[in-house]
């Protein structure tokens, strides 16, 4: 169940599918990094009225509108400050282009189908409903986002629910 | 369509299918609208042609294609047009619904291979048949009357054709063969006017030692027996004789004979010369036409002299966002250079206002690219409207005012549901039945129009019917049976636009033409969806307008930026009145809401900072600036901290990435690279009714 859609199962092979890990305080978590676009540092927003205080609001990204969510003001971690460290991860999601901001972006790592457990039932800021599973590398946990998922989901309010 | 797979070659011939199903729709709407158009009388000429080139390109793409089914119904109906426009065949009314049956049969056939739909092949061999019978049925017409040709033909205007005797001598320039010209084509088409004999002679004698083959020494004579006049013969000659080369000498006239035994055998061969020569040099309708060029011509559209380039709508849409990008990029360096010495950097200043001004051309050309007349909407509705009135029994006149006005195609898409339901609306419901209208003392045929025209920056749509209108206690009646707030002191503004509401019909009787109640919410929707609006103007038994009006493109707009705390937003420069800095005494409130005095009017104002709860410098109304809008009529003041500047904005869509945003018609990029919001006034008035 939680490693149903990773690309290693899909393809019938054991290749390991690579994640990109950022950190939200002090939690480590792990994304799909063929959802990932660029990574780009963070540019004053235009507020969108009446949004979620996590909709930071939108960016003109060579001239398209992208929304900008602070995962860190959705999941209640760390604090939401804005420097030139701060970084936004543009992902291209369901055919859609978001921007999530983030602490940091740490690394790229390859994980097998067996390094990734499942996600007990609480523990992370996030809902397990979003969670593949928890990877391990070097004693290091990684907690990897299912994106389609929490991007597209209602609580997020990126998305039309009509659609 | 099995069929059609088997035929299909090994290369991919998808991609040309698509344009030959285009095509194909296009053939089929100009011949239902040549159809619709010749309202029973005897059709002339040019349209009949125009028919039978519709039905002929029609078949010979499905032959091309290998969608042999296709041409079953074309062929039978190209060949009894061919018939009717050679007089074989009288024309009669019955003849334009049974060509419009096939002409949905033919629809049927393309949606099956587009959509690999289901065909009907019930349909197709029904209508194929039918089409056959008229065929037969002037076969034998012709047949028995062969006894009387004598009398009643071959002309059926009653003219025998008078046979002219030609001799021609056709001395062609020395240069000829060079020139390409085809002599034996010109033989061929000459024969085919009638009984033909040609001698060749020399021109000049060739030189035999410097004897050149590609250099004409010969003239030709003919002597062409013909009922087609000189004009016709000068005609195949054009390209070919110049002036003095071709000498045409009519020399004994063939007149009719009045010995009867004689008159039958002369006319017999002018039945058949006139058969296959006269009519198609009159005519044009052999597969390859000489005046190929002019409009009208095979193969062609009248009026269509210009030459055309098909490309997809989303080459289209890349054109047009690059030049967005474009637009945008300009602004940037005109504003980073505007800081620089003008003095010192005159020429940078020149040739940067020279790149404005390029580029702006370069946009409005670009997104002209975009418009198409709304007779392409429009011209689906004679159809429906004939065939529901033939239902319904009443009479209708269907006119349509302004069909050149020009929008964008996106629009053109989203607007054709709605019109199609106000129009089934208006003929369903509004237009009274002939007894009733005479009742009334009407004229016993209603009208409906449809008009559109330009205003300003929108493009407005008027149904107008001429029927009973709107009623207006049945109506209060009905939205209170449904439990909407209601009172008899509503304004029929008021009241029209309870018809808006959802589910809302107040039809007696459910009909499948219209009255299920998803209707003029859904107009509504659809209209809101692209930026319109819709308004309604109705007197009880003088008939309904009822107006749709649109932005003019759904991709730019002039637009004034307003500053609120430290974000800029855009206001449509089409729905701002005035703005203005009220004085403390023009400010009022009612019930608790500010509102503000304008030369005897009160006006609410709409704080926007309120509205999209924004940290504002000004709250005070007297401290900031007040921007008039005007929403159909209605006005509102929004409270903005300052007025920026005017710009023409490119509008990008929020929704493509995000979600739909209230108050807001879109965002677009500002000269600093950063997004500002555009407001959409109409729903900016309705946030602050309801909050």
């Amino acid at each position: 169940m939680q490693t149903g859609r990773n690309s290693s199962d899909r393809n019938g092979t054991n290749a390991p599918s690579e994640y990109l890990t950022f950190t939200l305080g002090n939690e480590e978590y792990g994304i799909d990094i063929l959802k990932v676009q660029e990574i780009r540092g963070y540019d004053p927003v235009t507020h969108i009225a009446n949004a979620p205080e996590f909709i930071k609001g939108v960016i003109n990204l060579r001239g398209v509108i992208v929304p900008i969510v602070d995962m860190r003001i959705k999941f209640k971690v760390g604090e939401p400050t804005y420097h030139e460290f701060t970084v936004v991860i543009i992902m291209n999601v369901l055919g859609r282009i978001i921007g999530m901001v983030v602490d940091g972006v740490s690394d790229v790592v390859a994980l097998k189908a067996e390094q990734i457990k499942p996600a007990p039932e609480m523990g992370a800021a996030l809902n397990t409903d979003y969670i593949t599973g928890l990877g391990t590398v070097d004693d290091q946990m990684l907690i990897l986002v299912d994106i389609e998922k929490l991007m597209s989901s209602e609580e997020m309010q990126v998305m039309d629910q009509s659609i | 369509m099995t069929q059609a797979q088997e035929i299909k070659p090994d290369i991919d011939l998808n991609q040309f299918n698509q344009v030959f199903f285009e095509e194909c729709a296009e053939h089929l709407a100009e011949m239902e609208q040549i159809l619709l158009a010749l309202s029973n009388e005897e059709p002339d000429e040019e349209k009949l042609n125009a028919i039978f080139r519709a039905a002929h390109s029609i078949k010979g793409g499905a032959g091309i294609f290998g969608f042999q089914d296709m041409t079953v119904v074309t062929h039978v109906l190209e060949s009894l047009l061919d018939r009717i426009r050679n007089h074989e065949i009288p024309f009669n009314a019955a003849m334009i619904d049974l060509f419009l049956e096939a002409g949905d049969v033919i629809n049927m056939q393309l949606a099956g291979h587009r959509d690999d739909a289901g065909v009907n092949q019930d349909a197709v061999v029904r209508i194929s048949r039918k089409l056959q019978q008229l065929i037969d049925s002037s076969d034998v017409r012709c047949e028995r009357s062969d006894a009387v040709i004598s009398v009643s033909s071959p002309s059926s205007d009653g003219s025998v054709p008078v046979l002219h005797r030609y001799e021609l001598v056709f001395t062609p320039d020395p240069d000829i063969f060079r020139r390409g010209v085809r002599i034996e084509q010109l033989f061929r088409e000459l024969q085919e006017l009638g009984e033909l004999s040609i001698n060749a002679g020399l021109s000049s004698f060739p030189d035999l030692a410097g004897f050149d083959p590609e250099t004409c020494t010969i003239c030709w004579s003919f002597n062409l027996v013909s009922p087609a006049s000189e004009t016709v013969i000068r005609d195949i000659f054009e390209f070919v004789a110049d002036e003095g080369q071709l000498k045409i000498r009519e020399t004994s006239l063939a007149v009719a004979n009045p010995d009867a035994e004689t008159l039958g055998e002369a006319t017999e061969e002018s039945v058949e010369v006139s058969g296959k020569a006269a009519s198609p040099a009159l005519m044009g309708n052999r597969a390859y036409d000489r005046n190929e060029l002019a409009p009208g011509a095979y193969g062609r559209r009248a009026g269509e002299t210009e030459s055309t380039l098909r490309v997809g709508v989303n080459k289209v849409d890349q054109l047009i966002n690059q030049v967005g990008e474009l637009v945008i990029t300009q602004l940037m360096v005109s504003q980073s250079a505007s800081a620089l010495d003008p003095v010192q950097y005159e020429n940078l200043h020149r040739s940067l206002q020279q790149l404005e001004r390029t580029t702006r051309d370069l946009q409005q050309s670009v997104m002209s690219i975009r418009l198409v007349p709304i007779s392409i909407v429009f011209s689906r509705f004679p159809r429906m409207v004939r065939e529901l009135a033939a239902k319904l029994g009443k009479q209708v006149e269907l006119k349509t005012v302004g069909d050149t006005t020009e929008l964008d195609k996106g629009l053109i898409e989203k607007i054709t549901d709605p019109l199609t339901h106000l129009v089934r609306n208006c003929l369903d419901h509004a237009l009274e039945i002939p007894e009733e209208r005479i009742a009334a003392g009407k004229e016993r045929s209603g009208t409906i129009t449809l008009r559109a025209s330009q205003t300003g920056g929108r493009i407005v749509i008027d149904v107008i019917d001429d029927g009973a209108g709107l009623n207006r206690a049945r109506i209060l009646a009905k939205a209170a049976e449904r439990g909407i707030p209601v009172s008899d002191a509503m304004s029929d503004e008021e009241v029209w636009q309870l018809i808006f509401s959802p589910g809302f019909s107040t039809a007696d009787a459910v009909t499948d033409i219209s009255g299920r109640g998803v209707g003029m919410d859904v107009v509504l929707r659809n209209v809101q969806s692209i930026g319109g609006r819709v308004q309604i103007l109705s007197e009880p038994g003088q008939g309904t307008r009822v107006t749709i009006s649109l932005p003019l493109t759904l991709a730019i707009l002039d637009g004034l930026s307003v500053a609120v705390g430290d974000e800029k937003f855009i206001i449509p420069l089409n729905s701002i009145i005035e703005s203005l800095q009220p004085a403390a005494g023009c400010l009022k409130t009612v019930n608790g809401k500010n509102v503000v005095h304008v030369r005897g009017d009160y006006i609410p104002i709409i704080p926007l900072h309120e509205l999209f709860n924004l940290p504002a410098r000004v709250t005070e109304a007297d401290k900031g600036i007040l921007v008039l809008i005007d929403v159909e009529g209605e006005k509102a003041a929004v409270l903005v901290d300052a007025l920026l500047d005017e710009h023409q904005v490119v509008i990008k869509s929020i929704e493509t990435n995000y979600r739909k945003v209230d108050g807001t018609a879109g965002a677009t990029i500002l000269g600093d690279g950063r997004v500002a919001l555009i407001l959409d006034v109409g729903s900016l008035l309705l946030m602050h009714k309801s909050g």
